[in-house]
């Protein structure tokens, strides 16, 4: 049996593992462009910084593919092509297949604006991207980061660190709307002004201003214009799949190779897992799901299927964890989004109540989302929360009122952190 | 929680450059001076380092007995430590944790390491370190040193080794000891912080380190038995009193200063500062061995792990702790010195130093519920 993988992140690579547990003889052949080795993407903050290093990252020493007998195949696909069960790449070469796992991962969304096309505006998803922003990053300049969401925080962090002016631009009335409610993301900007970061919020850019062909500044759809020494798009992801397009093969709107519950596609001995895969989630919409976590989980599911064990790609409960510079997040359970992208806010209903409290003199907030009065969501930011307690909680379907009392068991912070305890009054509810 | 970003592989003295190897050549020649002075066989016929601490002393006033190259070199070494904590503390100082271990393990040094010893030799006593305990101050059951002190420094140091040292190593971990207490973690925790990422994490390493740690705690043992041995019946026996002394004086020579001294600190810039501590410490090998029994263990968040690394590369005791968040499995290490730098620097929050006798419903796997919400 050959197996191939196409993409060595997290998804390909936990298949492959998963591959190689159960199948001692099978051919299993892992097929990269980026880089050699697995690498933790979340973490190229950390390598821009200096943090750590590139190896540093990657979680498995570099003779796992000796060790588990996989194959590597460096280059970029161009076609796949299911009649023939085989992969074509760009020069020409194939590679045949009897089972094939897409894993190609997330591309960065392109900048939509004019002045956008050619040289010299920047994005943060790939190492390529990395070591550009690495050679023309210097102290003292001015950056303009657009986009309000992880990656666009991420980079605001390590520019501003790297001694650069950073000014962050957002099109939403504030904060990274997927996840935070007004007042954390308040929060979080406070947070991000006090270091000295130039957040704007609800404001759109209209053109990347030139100047000698090379990026000069973000034209705002205010009038203003903002100029810029290095400008970073960091508007979202989108699935890596361009090369998908000539092969039959079932793809949304948004590109996500359609997955069934098994995570097989629409072509025979095909699948799709991690941020390329379109999956179905607990609300009933499909959508990729662009997390490390699920990457892991879903390139798991998939080994299973492959080998042809009758299972289903369940992501249960929600939940997931970011840094937004020095807060932590942590969030389990259902929090509803309360603004869409264009600033029209969205009611979540009459059942959904908030409790919400800012904790005095700190930068750390707990909200607690109910339906009725039963707990379904938390959303925790700067302090550290153990997810387990509170995901089961909502699984126990507790009230607030006993939620609040037994909070405190899952506070994760270190040793001589203030414990947690209620300076809202529980009827505080909105 | 870490408050902003390191730049550890930007500086070149924390990468092995040439300046680090500079720094690690000073630091050897600087322990061979003060651990053997005179060097007639390179020509250095004075003990150059006492003869600076003999000047120094002079030009500062001081009585006689600070004359000493030791006094000169506990000085430096707490001023090292003082200095390096305040570093700590304005990097890392946003962490409750870090805040409280830096200043204990400082405070520590200055009074217990460096003052009191002083002012025991200033009332005519013998200087005394109430911080240190057999086996890593392995003349403390000496029985000849054991006669010329006073009870209660021989009850402290007995109930310490025996009694307080196993029970605290057990509800609390080494980490009581190794990075709240002795000098040599406080000094690797405090000046040597910019290094600490150079320890090795290979499974190579920690293979070598199980054997190296655990034959220097039973050549501690034997050589502790033979000199109570010698003293019980070598008058008698001249042959084994002369092997006696010669252990003890390798015992001195190996482990005690080139160990811990020449190649404890000297390798510092180039394979971190906790080689002593993770290779040779007998203390740590006791004191590890009840820790693998004992509450103390760093929780990990289950299935909240990036693998972004920066935990394993922040140990500075070599261990690959992402391994241990990757695979949902709380770290107990025989190793591990609680420094905590692992839990600090991780960017989601997934690790916990505890003592706590068990995690929230440990064993069960975590559960994916799918719920009607």
């Amino acid at each position: 049996m050959q197996y191939v993988i196409l993409g060595n992140g997290v998804a390909g690579i936990e298949a492959a593992l998963g591959l190689r547990a159960r199948d001692a003889d099978a051919r299993i052949t892992v097929v990269s462009a980026e880089h050699e080795h697995l690498f933790s993407r979340p973490a190229l903050m950390y390598v821009f910084a200096g943090q750590t290093s590139l190896r540093d990252t990657e979680p498995y020493d570099r003779q796992l593919y000796e060790r588990m007998r996989f194959e590597r195949r460096s280059g970029r696909v161009a076609n796949v092509d299911p009649a023939a069960h085989a992969l074509v790449f760009d020069d020409g070469s194939q590679l045949a297949y009897d089972r094939l796992l897409l894993a190609v991962g997330s591309r960065a969304r392109p900048a939509p604006w004019p002045g956008a096309e050619g040289d010299g505006l920047h994005y943060f998803v790939t190492l390529r991207d990395l070591e550009k922003i690495d050679r023309a990053a210097k102290p003292g300049m001015k950056a303009a980061v657009v986009g309000g969401g992880l990656i666009g925080v991420e980079v605001a962090e390590v520019l501003h660190d790297r001694g650069l002016h950073v000014t962050f631009v957002i099109r939403e009335g504030w904060y990274f709307p997927l996840a935070l409610d007004r007042n954390e993301a308040t929060l979080v900007a406070e947070h991000l002004r006090g270091l000295g970061v130039d957040v704007r919020l609800a404001i759109n850019v209209t053109e990347i201003e030139r100047t000698d062909g090379r990026p000069s500044g973000v034209r705002l759809e205010t009038g203003e214009g903002l100029p810029a020494d290095l400008i970073v798009c960091a508007i979202g992801v989108v699935p890596n799949t361009g090369f998908l397009a000539d092969s039959r093969i079932s793809l949304s709107k948004g590109g996500a190779v359609e997955a069934d519950d098994a995570l097989r596609t629409s072509l025979p001995d095909v699948w799709a897992a991690g941020d390329c895969a379109n999956v179905t989630w607990a609300d009933g919409s499909r959508r990729p799901e662009q997390l490390w976590y699920t990457a892991r989980d879903q390139g798991r599911v998939a080994a299973q299927s492959m080998l042809g064990d009758d299972v289903s790609y369940r992501r249960g409960t929600w939940y997931n964890s970011a840094k937004f510079f020095d807060l932590e997040y942590t969030t389990a359970g259902f929090v509803p989004v309360l603004l869409n992208w264009d600033n029209t806010p969205i009611d979540p209903g009459p059942e959904v109540r908030h409790w919400f409290q800012r904790v005095p003199g700190q930068f750390a907030s707990q909200r607690i989302v109910c339906k009725g009065d039963r707990v379904v969501g938390f959303n925790m930011l700067g302090s550290r929360w153990n997810h387990e307690p509170l995901l089961d909680w909502i699984h126990e379907r507790r009230s607030l009122e006993w939620v609040l009392k037994h909070l405190g068991e899952a506070q994760f912070d270190e040793e001589f952190s203030p414990r947690f305890r209620v300076h809202e009054r529980p009827g505080a509810v909105s | 929680m870490q408050a902003g970003l390191l730049n550890t592989y930007q500086l070149p003295l924390s990468n092995r450059s040439w300046l680090a190897w500079s720094l690690s050549v000073l630091l050897f020649v600087a322990y061979i001076l003060l651990y053997f002075g005179p060097l007639p066989a390179l020509g250095l016929r004075f003990d150059l380092l006492q003869r600076l601490a003999e000047v120094t002393g002079a030009a500062l006033g001081l009585p006689a007995f600070l004359h000493s190259k030791w006094i000169l070199y506990g000085t430096v070494y707490t001023l090292a430590m003082i200095v390096g904590g305040a570093f700590v503390l304005r990097r890392h100082g946003n962490s409750p944790y870090q805040r409280v271990r830096t200043f204990t393990v400082v405070a520590v040094q200055v009074l217990l390491a460096f003052m009191l010893p002083i002012v025991l030799q200033v009332f005519g006593r013998k200087e005394y370190y109430f911080s240190y305990f057999w086996p890593l101050k392995i003349e403390y059951f000496y029985p000849s040193v054991i006669l010329e002190q006073p009870f209660l420094m021989v009850f402290w140091s007995f109930i310490g080794s025996l009694v307080a040292f196993p029970l605290l190593a057990y509800f609390l971990g080494k980490r009581f000891y190794c990075s709240w207490i002795c000098g040599c973690g406080g000094l690797a925790n405090t000046i040597g912080e910019p290094f600490r990422h150079l320890s090795s994490k290979s499974s190579r390493a920690w293979s070598i380190e199980k054997v190296s740690i655990h034959t220097v705690l039973f050549v501690a043992l034997v050589t502790t038995a033979i000199v109570w041995i010698n003293w019980a019946v070598g008058r008698k026996h001249p042959d084994f009193a002369r092997f006696a002394f010669q252990v003890q004086d390798w015992y001195g020579f190996a482990i005690g200063a080139m160990f811990a001294g020449v190649l404890g600190v000297g390798l510092y810039p180039l394979m971190g500062t906790r080689v002593w501590c993770r290779f040779g410490c007998p203390m740590a090998a006791l004191l590890g061995l009840i820790q693998k029994f004992g509450r103390f263990r760093i929780t990990v968040k289950k299935d909240m792990c990036i693998s972004c690394g920066n935990c394993s590369t922040y140990c500075e005791m070599g261990i690959d702790v992402r391994q241990y968040a990757m695979a949902n499995q709380d770290v107990k290490r025989a190793a591990c010195v609680g420094c905590g730098m692992c839990a600090h620097v991780c960017p989601r929050g997934v690790l916990k130093l505890e003592n706590k006798p068990i995690r929230w419903k440990a064993g069960q796997p975590i559960r994916v519920y799918a719920v009607d919400l």
